[in-house]
């Protein structure tokens, strides 16, 4: 059934990197990420073993390059990078340009939390080359910051956006919705702050349980009540009807961009490319190899400072499952997948796949198809995890 | 070997006394087995046992002991713990002079070890009373001693002490065994006479049938006929188990052992029957036992129909290794092909639905478990009802009968008030009570057996933190004021959801079924009412609302992994469901027929 893939993306040189800091001063209520709180005398262990990991890049045969390899993208999420003090930053970024260097254009983004960005932080950063902040703001209410457990108040978050004004102006917000407690009417007037504030882009995150949090516990002993599902929809609704009016356009479930500011790094992950990851719980893409590497921060220290790999799975994906996983997360991309490059990526034919899913979903007005490609509706962005279970 | 020098005999107890422990004791003092063969549980070699901790199928040993300079033969016939299980603790305890009533040092005489001790009386076996575990730290033996005197009625003076984790006071009940269990009689030269008290099927050596020899003696290469089930066999080879199987060349009278004759299906060798010479007929066959009934049923459907012919042969291959379970075709609107199977309890059902899921990879669908009814119609004729599909329309019912059960309950006294409450509500009719000694009181009550055999074992656990137990037995049918319920299901009519129930729990029992189903059908993308009905009047409704939102916000390379896996597995859990019209059900929803019973 698989046809000659006459253009395997997956197998060429990736050109972006995300490197995982997992440093935070609290782990927030809601958070599954990895990461350790109070434990930054970590800090200096952590940047040796990333030093060790991406060392080990040279070791990889199809990669193995004595020069810097040249990047698109750079990416350091957390946790919270910006934890780190400005010796360490420096550090951090030194240690990483030993191994990459960025391409002229290149989209180099770090994730902040507005209390760290102090003068000296963002000379750091701007410094470094960095030119596209992510800002964890969660919310500028006051009693959704409280319950987030964020230790940032609304001034903090104008303060913050007052120092970058004019040294780092490309800055995206994350907004979290269905908050417990939260009204339409608060969601809204958080939405028009951010937009007040010139963000270039924005992403909307709904409220998630996830298990192992002290908010999932508390969902489970009644402490904590989830925002009812139609109330969800219609604040994601809100975001859908109300940021396109400020100019930004969505261009995936989450994520909202003024023209010529969509996460570049981000699209990566949808687009069925590689990509290189490191630090721990990082994934990487190579080859049509997955890797995730250890979640917990202390195994991925010990097994890297032991000289073994950090990473705790593997997985070789087969051409079917790249072409499925590639349909699925094409689709959360509001431009959707177009026909031609997807047969000639995955060397599937969409109708061959899941033909019959695709047509009863279509019916169902979920997808929409034209000449070229297949996309979500407006409705099927509320059931897209419904539609993914259909084409898996 | 001289029938002088053998005993026979079975341990009966409450599940968890340690009769597993005490019959590894003695095959580790006789040398039978070595200290590191001396693990738990080592009789019980089905893991469904293990897993439970209780015996479910009789297993037999043969111990060599010496005792003041004689050597005997001990066989210790082992007994199934469970309640389900009562028809083959009787056909064990057949083929025994002695029983070993062994009781807990702490827990005391139980509602097994009265059923228990009553069938060993009944059978006219010498017991010996053994209290265990006394080297716990909390012990209640003098209690538990005037227990045994006033509950059962054997003398506290005869009992040993014993624990059987360490080893103490083992040799003494061996001695108690080989002084006090009568020798069986037979002479060796009569016409033989061996009874089967059950049987086993093996894959390559085909039927192993148990005998015990009663008289006469049974030789290798010997002319054997079955007089109840007839047939003439060649006997292939004999021996016992030690606790492996070792052959030897004769079984003489009162020794137990096993028999091969190359039979292959287990059907064609009947529990109870008599084995006898073919050239040297015995005049009459032994008693033998009553057929065990199925009092539990329950329909089991394959989610994929093309598996139909799959679970008949692996339905086949277990019958085989126990013939108290039966299966036959049956077919339901909702679930499509399948079978009605038959079990004698809800323990029973359990363990050979985990042997289905061990054994085979067939998704299966399994209704909610019902007992028998029986209806007289208007026509003067009786049914059997097997299934609630099944029960004819109220106009030609003339009476509708359940079956009931004599059911009784050991309890601290503090929890009296508690059981008499649950079974008031059950619909109990209430005997007597009987105080044990000032803690304990026994509690007899008829009770329906579908009030019994779901989850009242379960119940009283609760109730009495743990300390009541129960047992019962069949009393026979009784009419009652039953109706069968239907459920709908977005308008639509479920058979495999249909129940029979009292009139008057009818509505508590509809309301709790579909908010039951409520929390176990997901929402669809459509709004789907759930209905209880009696013939045409729905008697409660619940709504599952339709699906607003399905929607993960965080995608990112480090979530993609974790997240295919997640949707791979709830892609696994959609394979389970069944389809419905537009409705997706899960196969545990079938199930909620049980747990809605205490709803509201």
């Amino acid at each position: 059934m698989a046809h000659r893939i006459k253009h395997p993306i997956h197998l060429e040189q990736p050109r972006s990197t995300y490197i995982h800091v997992p440093f935070c001063v609290h782990r927030c209520g809601y958070c599954d990420f990895t990461l350790v709180a109070g434990k930054d005398h970590l800090i200096h262990n952590y940047l040796e073993a990333l030093s060790r990991e991406l060392a080990d890049l040279r070791a990889w045969g199809n990669f193995a390059s004595s020069q810097p390899l040249s990047l698109d993208t750079l990416y350091f999420g957390g946790g919270t990078p910006t934890h780190l003090s400005p010796e360490e930053l420096r550090r951090l970024f030194e240690i990483v340009f030993e191994y990459f260097s960025l391409d002229e254009n290149a989209e180099f983004t770090v994730e902040a939390n507005p209390v760290d960005l102090t003068e000296e932080k963002i000379a750091v950063l701007v410094e470094a080359g960095v030119n596209r902040l992510s800002l964890g703001v969660q919310s500028f209410e006051e009693s959704a910051l409280k319950l987030l457990e964020r230790d940032h108040t609304r001034e903090t978050i104008h303060d913050a956006m007052n120092r970058l004004r004019g040294r780092l102006d490309n800055v995206s917000l994350d907004l979290i919705f269905a908050v417990p407690g939260q009204s339409r009417k608060d969601w809204k007037a958080t939405l028009a702050e951010a937009a007040d504030l010139h963000a270039t882009h924005l992403s909307t995150y709904c409220l998630t349980f996830e298990k192992g949090t002290s908010f999932y516990q508390r969902l489970q002993q009644g402490k904590l009540s989830s925002a009812d599902e139609e109330l969800q929809r219609e604040m994601y609704a809100d975001v859908m009807t109300f940021l396109p009016q400020r100019g930004y356009e969505q261009y995936e479930i989450s994520s909202f961009a003024k023209p010529g500011f969509r996460s570049r790094h981000n699209q990566v992950y949808w687009s069925g490319r590689g990509y290189f990851g490191f630090g721990p719980g990082a994934a990487r893409y190579l080859a049509g190899v997955r890797e995730t590497n250890h979640r917990s921060v202390t195994t991925w220290l010990k097994k890297v400072a032991a000289g073994e790999s950090g990473a705790q799975e593997r997985e070789q994906l087969s051409d079917e499952d790249r072409a499925r996983e590639r349909l699925i997360l094409g689709l959360r991309t509001l431009d959707g997948v177009n026909l031609t490059t997807f047969a000639d990526e995955t060397g599937f034919l969409m109708e061959e796949l899941c033909g019959s899913e695709i047509e009863k979903l279509i019916a169902a007005g979920h997808l929409e198809r034209d000449a070229r490609r297949l996309r979500l509706t407006h409705d099927g962005r509320f059931f897209a995890d419904s539609v993914t279970l259909e084409l898996l | 070997m001289d029938n002088k020098h053998i005993r026979n005999f079975s341990i009966v107890a409450h599940i968890d006394h340690g009769k597993s422990t005490l019959a590894d004791q003695f095959l580790l003092k006789t040398g039978a087995i070595t200290q590191r063969e001396f693990k738990e549980q080592l009789l019980d070699d089905l893991d469904v046992e293990r897993e439970r901790g209780i015996t479910v199928k009789a297993r037999t040993v043969a111990i060599n002991y010496e005792y003041q300079g004689e050597k005997y033969e001990l066989n210790l016939i082992d007994t199934p713990g469970h309640v389900d299980f009562h028809y083959e603790v009787s056909r064990s305890l057949a083929a025994c002079e002695g029983a070993l009533l062994l009781v807990d040092a702490f827990q005391g005489v139980q509602a097994q070890s009265v059923a228990n001790a009553y069938a060993a009386v009944n059978a006219d076996l010498t017991i010996l009373p053994v209290i265990n575990k006394i080297d716990l730290p909390v012990v209640r033996t003098e209690e538990v001693l005037e227990e045994i005197e006033t509950i059962i009625g054997l003398d506290p003076e005869e009992a040993l002490l014993v624990s059987a984790k360490t080893g103490q006071g083992v040799e003494d009940v061996l001695n108690a065994i080989v002084e006090r269990i009568p020798p069986p009689e037979g002479e060796a030269d009569a016409p033989l006479r061996a009874l089967v008290f059950d049987s086993k099927y093996d894959v390559y050596k085909g039927v192993i049938t148990y005998v015990r020899v009663k008289e006469g003696t049974i030789r290798k290469g010997q002319k054997i006929t079955f007089m109840k089930n007839g047939g003439e066999h060649d006997i292939l080879e004999i021996g016992q188990f030690r606790p492996g199987m070792k052959t030897c060349q004769e079984l003489g009278p009162g020794q137990v052992g096993y028999l091969l004759t190359g039979i292959k299906e287990l059907g064609d060798v009947h529990i109870g029957d008599t084995v006898t010479e073919s050239g040297n007929r015995a005049q009459t066959a032994l008693p033998g036992y009553q057929q065990p009934k199925q009092m539990v049923f329950c329909g089991m459907y394959p989610i994929d129909a093309t598996d139909f012919e799959k679970l008949r042969g692996e339905l086949q291959k277990l019958s085989m290794n126990d013939s108290s379970f039966s299966f036959q075709p049956e077919t339901s609107d909702a679930l499509g092909f399948g079978f009605r199977c038959g079990f004698l309890g809800m323990l029973h059902m359990e363990i050979v639905q985990q042997r289905l899921e061990d054994e085979q990879d067939i998704d299966l669908i399994q209704t909610a478990p019902n007992v028998t009814y029986e209806i007289l119609k208007t026509n003067g004729e009786v049914v059997t009802i097997d299934n609630p599909q099944e029960v004819p329309d109220a106009g030609v019912i003339d009476e509708f009968r359940e079956p009931f059960a004599k059911v009784q309950f050991i309890t601290p006294s503090e929890h009296i008030g508690g059981i008499m409450q649950l079974c008031s509500d059950r619909r109990g009719i209430y005997v007597n009570t009987e105080f044990l000694g000032p803690q304990r009181a026994q509690l007899t009550w008829e009770l329906p057996l579908a009030e019994v055999v779901y989850d009242m074992h379960d119940k009283l656990k609760s109730l009495t933190r743990g300390y009541g137990t129960m047992d019962y037995e069949i009393i026979g049918f009784r009419q009652a004021d039953l109706v069968k319920m239907d459920i709908l299901v977005k308008g639509n009519r479920v058979d495999a959801l249909s129940t029979i129930v009292h009139r008057s729990q009818a509505d508590r029992r509809g309301r709790g079924l579909v908010k039951r189903l409520k929390e176990e059908i997901s929402k669809h993308m459509f709004e789907i009412p759930l209905q209880a009905a009696i013939g045409g009047r729905i008697i409660a409704r619940e709504t599952i609302k339709a699906l607003r939102k399905n929607v993960t916000a965080k995608c990112y390379g480090g979530d993609i992994t974790r997240k295919r896996k997640l949707w791979a597995k709830q892609k696994e859990g959609k394979k389970r469901l069944k389809q419905f019209g537009e409705v997706e059900i899960p196969q545990k929803a079938f199930l909620s027929v049980l747990d809605a019973s205490e709803e509201d």
